[in-house]
């Protein structure tokens, strides 16, 4: 493959109308092999949308979105991506492992390794002992915790995440946080990661995309060096932490009032 | 809501009361005369002759050949249902071009198909058979149909992303997402399919509890005629009953 030094993903002038209206407007930037991005901005940005075209659920009018080097055709199980509305996202008729199990079968996992594969990435999203609960069964953040496992059992070269912890208390969001952050510092994934959240952004991000909105294009592009692993704590209270806060909200007021 | 054991008690014996006043208030209206017996027999005569139909009488077997063909229209119906629902369910084209035609289909009552039956293939087992099957399969079919139609677009999503091919996604997600309007839909196929075999055997003079009933009814054998609308609407309850469980063992993931 030719592909190997291409970035993981890239935005090359994209732009989008949807009925007259400009969703996204002359959006470039590039995600590298391994890096974990976070794409933040107000609602209405189109962080979403991109998230979207990324997995190849959405075209842009102009321009074009790439995965390694080649122009996105489609979604391909590559591509994994954990969805905020994880009660619509998981099969509420199968139970925990089953939901990880649909992912396996999707690629053809033979049957006799999927059970150890389906509880080794259960424990691995702390969810050890609850495979035969349905969804139903479960609170939002171990529902969540199976959607990640499930994505993981893709065994992504890329991880979207479009605000995957937006709906969940701000206890379980931390934890989350730091899980997915060691999770991912494991395994090499591309990581584009959706959220509202600027101080979630900077936590996880090794660099972060700040939108405007109407239209959504790219204000800012900032780089994280907080070492890591983070720590919810200390890592909050760095000098880099306050400083990337300082500017990222700043720009929101400067937008606000012009 | 807590409940002393006393009104707990009484809630469940609440249905079993309801359900002996009515057969209290048959026999008191049979005992004072209100009723000519001719036309209204006593329940206890009722239930005794019942008893004696089936232990002396040929009444299990009628009741048995009944239940049999209701029970192979039921299956033949839900099976065809459940397979033509998910082809039309898959395709958003065929959903499209076919549903304005069944649901013109789906209100023709199944006893107006007798007749036509009867002219295409003779006064038979398998046409009755047939047209059981036809006239339940509606309620099946376009729940299986709009089973499909409403799954969860997320899901969809998940499917595409996870490259799950057609014929998989009718079984991991269409048909479980389905399961419910489905067993809705087969629920009132099972009372459609008791219908239209006791209409049948009557028009195609069939042995069953439907002919049993109306030869009762035209000889006056009034106690005949009530035992076996006892029989039908026991078979009904028990029909219920069965779906009950059947959906209980089949959803497990849902609450209820």
């Amino acid at each position: 493959m030719t592909t190997s030094n291409m970035p993981a993903i890239s935005f090359d002038r994209v732009s989008l109308s949807i009925a007259n209206r400009k969703i996204i407007d002359d959006v470039s930037f590039e995600v590298s092999k391994g890096e974990f991005v976070c794409v933040v901005g107000p609602s209405g940005c189109g962080k979403t949308t991109l998230l979207r075209m990324v997995i190849g659920l959405a075209q842009p009018n102009d321009g074009e979105v790439r995965r390694f080097g080649q122009p996105v055709t489609g979604p391909v199980r590559d591509v994994a991506v954990v969805f905020q509305d994880y009660g619509r996202a998981l099969l509420p008729w199968r139970t925990a492992a089953g939901n990880v199990a649909l992912a396996l079968e999707a690629a053809g996992t033979p049957k006799a390794e999927r059970a150890d594969t389906i509880a080794s990435l259960l424990e691995k999203v702390g969810l050890r002992g609850h495979g035969d609960k349905y969804p139903g069964q479960l609170s939002g953040g171990m529902q969540q915790r199976v959607q990640i496992a499930r994505c993981l059992a893709q065994q992504p070269g890329i991880l979207l995440m479009d605000e995957p912890f937006g709906a969940l208390d701000a206890m379980t969001r931390q934890t989350l946080q730091d899980e997915i952050a060691e999770i991912v510092a494991g395994t090499g994934t591309t990581v584009m990661f959706v959220t509202h959240d600027i101080d979630e952004a900077i936590y996880l991000g090794d660099r972060v995309v700040q939108l405007d909105a109407n239209p959504g294009r790219v204000a800012e592009i900032s780089d994280v060096s907080l070492a890591r692993p983070r720590d919810q704590i200390s890592s909050r209270e760095a000098p880099e932490f306050l400083r990337l806060r300082h500017v990222l909200f700043a720009h929101i007021e400067r937008s606000a009032h012009p | 809501m807590r409940r002393s054991p006393f009104a707990s008690l009484l809630w469940y014996l609440a249905p079993v009361l309801f359900a002996l006043s009515i057969f209290g208030l048959w026999a008191v209206v049979t005992e004072l005369g209100l009723v000519k017996k001719i036309f209204l027999p006593p329940p206890v005569d009722v239930f005794v002759n019942l008893w004696k139909g089936m232990i002396e009488g040929n009444l299990l077997q009628l009741t048995g050949a009944t239940l049999l063909r209701m029970f192979y229209g039921w299956v033949l119906a839900s099976a065809a249902g459940i397979f033509i629902g998910t082809l039309i369910g898959l395709s958003e084209t065929a959903r499209a071009w076919l549903t304005p035609t069944l649901e013109l289909l789906r209100p023709l009552p199944a006893s107006t198909l007798l007749p036509i039956g009867i002219a295409l293939f003779g006064l038979n087992a398998n046409m009755l058979l047939a047209v059981i099957a036809f006239g339940a399969i509606w309620p099946v079919l376009l729940a299986t149909v709009d089973g499909f139609r409403f799954i969860e677009p997320r899901l969809k999503e998940v499917a595409a992303i996870l490259g799950i091919s057609r014929f998989s996604f009718a079984f991991k997600f269409g048909l479980p997402s389905a399961a419910p309007d489905i067993l809705s839909g087969m629920r009132l196929s099972l009372t459609a399919c008791l219908i239209i075999t006791v209409i049948g055997e009557i028009v195609t003079a069939q042995d069953g509890l439907g002919t049993a009933i109306i030869l009762a009814a035209r000889s006056y054998r009034s106690v005949d005629l009530f035992a076996g609308v006892v029989l039908l609407g026991a078979v009904g309850f028990l029909n219920n009953a069965l779906l009950s469980a059947l959906r209980r063992a089949l959803l497990p993931w849902q609450k209820t």
